[in-house]
């Protein structure tokens, strides 16, 4: 066939990109085996990111973290080595809490099982640092104190809120579901209808074993000579992981081409928004990609009912329409317009509406839109200064993602411990987020990106390129750097 | 087989330390803006969300002094980004097509700064927030704050000092590039 051919290319670019790198850092192939021989990257790692948190500090203080998943213990486990008394406490109820979230999609496209990306959190809790398996339930930062679900008051000179979100589903009328759950925790309010009949959703754990499951029908279906549809939805809230709801669909259309079934098939996303990514480069790149596979989209759409039976999705679709002269705006004002337009499917793939837990977002900490107001560069909280926040919950354009988070953790630890000092914090995130947007079942587009809305690639490649070198960092490479590097805290 | 588990550690190896040193690469090119968020407000801002950023209805233009510069940073960038996220879209349709009209009559900001500028000049603290003051002092504050009149009157000496502050930040980047910057809308 003819993918030795292009294993064999890809496998040449891969090597001239990584020699070229390790002559960069002065070290042969050969030396660079030796080394990975001794313990794998995660070693290299190790003695090469040491330098990240400095030597320990002296400080003391008492640091809550309100949530120990990736973002969370990361920070915990970065707080043990740079503090030299560390008095850390994380309060997590959930026991897979440090489980592998962005494996969901592999999982959804059948390239794991779901088995490979559930952790459990007391394998990842740090040394020496007190899990406290309740949730927090009430927030009082004047009196610098917590309120867990088992009753505990908790007084903290440091807090560090990285609660994550919520997946909220109920948003969405016909589904019979009212209430919202997290990525690894209690689905059963929304299993009962997301995982059959066609509808499926890779937000959380078992959605995303149960998406393949779903998927395989529908690939059946087409392969039977039925006419189907497809559609994949994105809400009009900021969600974890922006790539994914497309992930999804690259995936299901390679899976349908692996079935030679595609021309059967009719895949359609449905977009809130009217574009496919912030980074105009990504989104050209993302259009030319959708275009070569004869993937439809239809932006504008969001989705707000379903019945499951009939099979019948309802978005709304939104536009603007020309207004009145505005005098003060010396130009003709735009009028909002919307309708409910109804779209039958076969299978659906939901990304559901995502919101700051409530009792954060209802607390003093929260803001308008519930998620925790930092400065953005600090990831200081804007009122609290001894309150830090990050992951999935704190208010930053883009991030929610665990590219974001591993860059966000070591910003927090070194801002905390200045603040702890005395001194002012000054460590700065700069937005930097990465979305390896898998494209087929051998490429991936590694999009980088921060404020500045420009692609950052880390590599001098092009970054609007699929390439094969991705998807092997993707499958095989991201997951240990994550458990091994990161939720160790130091990489 | 070997040759792919090498690539696989080299590339990790490269990626997961290419995240180490935290200094943010200087962006290419600083983008300068003709007004000073000062100048803007009082010269468009204000049409709509009012003197002192407590809104005005009628223009449909919401308060914009009941948040602190991280909470209003965020929207402001929604509005000149159309939205913060990959296809969510945006919560301010109708601000961001006017933004770039806005923008492209001059009245463009930096949100940081813009955010920054509306929080030191209107911002109404909640009781709750009020920093920390010694006993007395606290008291004195609460008399004043209690009723908005006070308030209303610091603002023009307020917001001419920050202006005048801002003016002077703006000045040393400016000679740069101001002719790509103009042009580049960076909302899409």
């Amino acid at each position: 066939m003819k993918e030795s051919i292009l294993d064999k290319k890809m496998m040449k670019e891969s090597f001239e990109l990584i020699d070229a790198h390790l002559k960069e850092e002065g070290m042969s192939r050969r030396d660079a085996l030796k080394l990975f021989g001794t313990g794998g990257a995660a070693a290299l790692m190790a003695t090469g990111a040491t330098g990240c948190t400095g030597t320990s500090s002296n400080a003391k203080g008492k640091i809550l973290i309100v949530g120990g998943g990736l973002s969370g213990m990361a920070t915990a486990a970065g707080l043990t080595h740079a503090l030299s008394n560390p008095d850390i406490t994380i309060l997590e109820p959930n026991e897979l809490s440090t489980s592998y979230q962005p494996g969901q999609t592999l999982v959804g496209g059948g390239v794991w099982t779901k088995e490979q990306v559930v952790y459990k959190r007391d394998d990842f809790l740090p040394d020496g640092v007190t899990l406290i398996k309740e949730q927090a339930v009430e927030f009082n930062p004047d009196s610098n104190t917590v309120k867990t679900s088992g009753g505990k008051t908790i007084k903290y000179d440091y807090l560090i809120i990285a609660a994550g979100l919520k997946l909220d589903f109920s948003k969405i009328e016909g589904l019979g579901i009212d209430q919202s759950i997290t990525s690894t925790g209690d689905h059963s309010p929304v299993s009962k209808v997301i995982g059959q009949n066609g509808l499926a959703s890779i937000y959380f754990q078992q959605g995303s074993e149960d998406t393949w499951k779903e998927m395989q029908k529908f690939i059946a279906e087409a392969k039977s000579g039925k006419k189907v549809k497809g559609i994949f939805t994105h809400p009009n809230t900021p969600i974890k992981c922006g790539g994914a709801p497309k992930k999804i669909m690259y995936l299901a259309d390679a899976r349908l081409r692996e079935a030679g079934a595609r021309e059967n098939a009719e895949l359609t996303f449905y977009p809130n928004g009217s574009n496919m990514f912030g980074v105009k480069e990504y989104h050209d790149a993302i259009v030319n990609q959708f275009e070569a596979r004869d993937m439809k989209w239809n932006y504008r759409h969001n989705l707000v009912a379903v019945d499951p039976e009939k099979k019948i999705a309802t978005f709304n679709r939104h536009w603007e329409e020309k207004g009145e002269w505005d005098e003060d705006l010396e130009e003709y004002s735009v009028v909002p317009r919307s309708e409910k337009v109804e779209m039958p499917y076969d299978f659906m793939h939901i990304t559901p509406p995502q919101v700051a837990p409530e009792e954060i977002a209802n607390s003093p900490l929260g803001s308008g839109k519930g998620w925790v107001p930092v400065k953005k560069e600090t990831l200081q909280h804007v009122k609290y200064p001894n309150v830090f926040a990050l992951g999935d919950i704190v208010a930053v354009p883009m991030g929610k993602t665990g590219g974001s988070a591993r860059k966000q953790y070591k910003v927090v630890i070194e801002n905390l411990i200045a603040v702890m000092e005395g001194r002012e914090p000054k460590a700065e995130y700069d937005g930097y987020t990465v979305c390896p947007l898998i494209t087929s079942l051998s490429t991936i587009m590694l999009a980088e990106f921060n404020w500045t809305g420009k692609p950052t690639p880390s590599f001098p490649l092009d970054p609007t390129q699929e390439r094969w070198i991705w998807w092997l960092l993707k499958v095989y490479g991201l997951k240990p750097m994550t458990q091994y590097g990161m939720l160790s805290g130091r990489a | 087989m070997k040759k792919t588990s090498f690539i696989v550690l080299s590339t990790v190896a490269i990626f997961g330390l290419s995240g180490c040193g935290n200094a943010p690469e200087s962006s290419p090119e600083e983008k300068t803006y003709s007004k000073t968020p000062a100048e803007v407000y009082a010269e468009s801002c204000v049409k709509c969300h009012g003197k002192n950023a407590e809104g005005n209805p009628a223009k449909k233009g919401p308060a914009l002094n009941d948040r602190q510069a991280g909470e209003l940073e965020l929207d402001l960038y929604d509005v000149k980004n159309s939205g913060t996220n990959q296809s969510s879209g945006t919560e301010h349709d109708i601000m961001a097509h006017n933004m770039k009209k806005l923008a492209e009559k001059g009245f463009d900001y930096d949100p940081k700064a813009m955010a920054e500028y509306i929080e030191k000049s209107f911002y109404k603290m909640e009781a709750e927030a009020a920093p920390v003051l010694a006993p007395e002092e606290a008291a004195a504050e609460d008399a004043t704050q209690t009723e908005g009149e006070e308030g209303v009157e610091e603002t023009p000496s307020e917001e001419s000092e920050a202006a005048a502050e801002e003016a002077s930040q703006e000045e040393t980047p400016a000679e740069e590039s101001n002719e790509e910057t103009a042009e580049e809308t960076p909302a899409q």
